[in-house]
């Protein structure tokens, strides 16, 4: 897990120690190494919270009171002798409910080979032991985009299962068709948006296919043979952000949103209410799409040749046109 | 106060509230905790108490209050009963697990993260001890970064209502709202906040992003009802070009090109000069930036609405309109 662990306060820790000891008392002898794996701290803060552990329990703290867990054999193993009223874990707090709830429902609806049965069954399970958390989780939606083709997203989760090979006819973001073989990874679902992860036999990469451009799958009776050494999407902060040279721009107060959809390496707000802001761009021709949309809304400040590219293009469209 | 105290305080008070089914008095709660003996004062421990027990309720501990019998009011002493306390005993399969394994790997990395891991770390308790691992070939992430979700979320639960600093983009400074949550909707990266501004007595949808600090409940739980059958996806999608297909446009596509418009089309017939494609459409500004967006492989034929939008944007691009003033 690559997500930094919050900080310790009183309420994480304690929320440790609760889950703790009906954890162990379910993993009979298990290491302090392994434990602390599981919890995500070092060895050493987990034996901090056993010897916390055995220093409390019911008042009065006479022999008999106290929780007993033994942990300082040779071994480094635990055991846990008298769990005192801790032997069950905590019920969910509402955030907790509400956390996984509201991810159970998203991959509902997000495509995929995973286990719809599983799923439906952990739902219904997970709500009954909610209780009242289920409010707070019913006022969260998320909405996952629905515009790919249900038979591309079948075939492309079939290949998956089965670990098949697959054959696209893919049109990319600057509007270019292309057909290729690729072994399928992953589907990735990333803030309500559908992409196949796959290693791609054309380019020798691995590469990600927006679910919606896929216009045409083919499930091949050809096995899928990713290579060991493919390194696939790193999730975490910035997941796809495009890789290329940056370009600075500035917008005019109603294309900010530009700002707000795409990855930007920083904005600075101008005193006449336009956004400067440094973009990365790895394909010129996203670029110069966007700015035949937006006109002089967005002005291009370091690249003379994309501004010049935008205006032959406009001038050879207004041709067309008797104006 | 260090944190290692008052873990030890909050645990032992956990302990006292549990070792007896009656109700323990605040009294009794005093004599038996180290820490609440020593306090300088009564009025320190009062304090000290109130902040344990409301924090042991945050993290879903069920403290309960018992009223006195003697029917003037007063508080008889306070407990948790075991059964509220644990988890019910859900019986989840190795395969539940695993599929909750992929759910709690939803929010890595967003706010609602740690609190699915501590889920999760609470829900394996009850399987086989198998090491579960989320089933291959398939992974989800919804980003949460913004402060105010955590507070959003507790506030739809208690039912209060939210105050917060929001800034449109058209606006010089931020404005104060004061909002009755309605929900919270994640659509295309990004959060909205759905519900009734109660200065405009009507409902609103906020962008997260554009809440200025974060926001914080205010007023007492219980302060509103959510209208059944709201419909958040609907509410932050119903923009103005909510209609759909109202329009027909017939364009020229160069072959090969204007593939994302060549999906939606009615028809699409070879012709002189590229394919003759149809299709509805509801906005003609909409409709005309995507088109020049494909440069000279697309050309209007009709509506004139249409073409006269799609001109208008060509000559701004091609820069004409500064030559001409």
């Amino acid at each position: 897990m690559s997500a930094k662990p919050p900080p310790d306060t009183a309420a994480t820790r304690l929320s440790r120690l609760l889950a703790l000891v009906p954890w162990l008392s379910a993993h009979a002898g298990i290491t302090i190494d392994e434990a602390a794996a599981h919890f995500g701290v070092s060895a050493e803060q987990l034996q901090a919270d056993l010897w916390l552990l055995i220093c409390t329990g019911r008042p009065g703290h006479m022999h008999g009171d106290l929780v007993d867990i033994q942990f300082w054999d040779d071994d480094g193993r635990i055991t846990v002798i008298d769990a005192q009223t801790l032997d069950r874990p905590l019920r969910l707090s509402p955030d907790e409910a509400a956390s996984l709830l509201v991810a159970l429902r998203v991959l509902a609806q997000v495509p995929g080979p995973h286990d719809r049965a599983a799923l439906a069954g952990a739902t219904t399970k997970l709500e009954a032991a909610a209780g009242e958390a289920l409010r707070a989780a019913d006022g969260v939606t998320v909405a996952v985009d629905t515009t790919h083709d249900p038979l591309v997203t079948e075939a492309v989760s079939r290949g998956l299962a089965e670990g098949r090979r697959l054959h696209l006819r893919y049109v990319g973001a600057v509007d270019e068709r292309t057909e290729r073989d690729v072994d399928p990874m992953r589907v990735l679902t990333l803030d309500g948006r559908a992409y196949l992860e796959a290693w791609c036999r054309r380019a020798e990469a691995v590469r990600t296919f927006r679910l919606d451009r896929i216009e045409a799958v083919e499930v091949l009776d050809v096995a899928a043979e990713v290579p060991s050494d493919a390194v696939p999407v790193d999730l975490g902060a910035g997941a796809l952000r495009p890789d290329g040279p940056p370009v600075t721009l500035e917008l005019a107060p109603e294309v900010s949103w530009v700002a707000e959809e795409n990855p930007v390496e920083s904005v600075t707000e101008l005193p006449d209410g336009r956004l400067r802001v440094v973009m990365p761009v790895a394909d010129e021709r996203w670029l110069v799409r966007l700015l035949l949309r937006m006109g002089d809304a967005i002005t291009v400040l370091d690249r003379p040749d994309l501004v010049e590219r935008v205006r032959t293009e406009a001038r050879t469209a207004l041709a067309a046109y008797d104006t | 106060m260090s944190q290692k105290d008052r873990t030890e305080r909050l645990l032992n008070l956990l302990f006292a509230l549990m070792a007896s089914s009656r109700p323990v008095p605040k009294h009794v709660l005093k004599d038996a905790i180290d820490a609440y003996r020593e306090s300088p004062s009564d009025e320190a421990f009062e304090r000290m108490f109130e902040r344990d027990k409301d924090e042991l309720r945050s993290m879903g501990v069920p403290v309960e209050t018992v009223e006195g019998s003697d029917g003037v009011g007063g508080i008889e002493g306070y407990r948790v009963a075991a059964d509220d306390y644990a988890l019910p005993a859900v019986d989840f399969t190795a395969d539940e697990l695993a599929v909750l394994g992929l759910a709690a790997r939803v929010w890595e990395q967003a706010s609602l993260g740690p609190a699915a891991q501590r889920a999760m770390r609470k829900l394996e308790t009850l399987g086989d001890g198998s090491v579960v691992d989320g089933p291959v070939g398939i992974e989800t992430r919804i980003a949460t970064a913004e402060p105010s979700f955590p507070v959003l979320l507790e506030a739809l639960r208690t039912r209060r209502r939210v105050r917060f600093d929001y800034r449109k983009p058209e606006d010089p400074a931020p404005e104060p709202r004061e909002v009755e949550p309605w929900g919270v909707a994640s659509r295309r990266g990004h959060w909205y906040l759905i519900g009734r501004d109660t200065q405009r007595g009507a409902m609103r949808v906020f962008r997260l992003s554009r809440v200025v600090g974060a926001a914080s409940v205010v007023g007492a739980a219980g302060a509103y009802d959510i209208p059944p059958g709201v419909d958040l996806g609907g509410a932050i999608a119903s923009s103005p070009a909510g209609r759909v297909g109202a329009l027909t446009a017939r364009l020229r596509v160069v072959v090969d090109r204007g593939n994302g418009l060549r999906r939606r089309a009615i028809s699409v017939d070879p012709a002189e000069g590229g394919d003759i494609v149809v299709l509805t459409y509801s906005d003609d500004e909409a409709l005309a930036a995507e088109i020049v967006g494909h440069g000279a492989a697309v050309t209007v034929l009709e509506p004139s609405s249409l073409r006269d939008a799609v001109v208008r944007r060509l000559r701004s691009a091609a820069g004409l309109d500064e030559v001409a003033s």
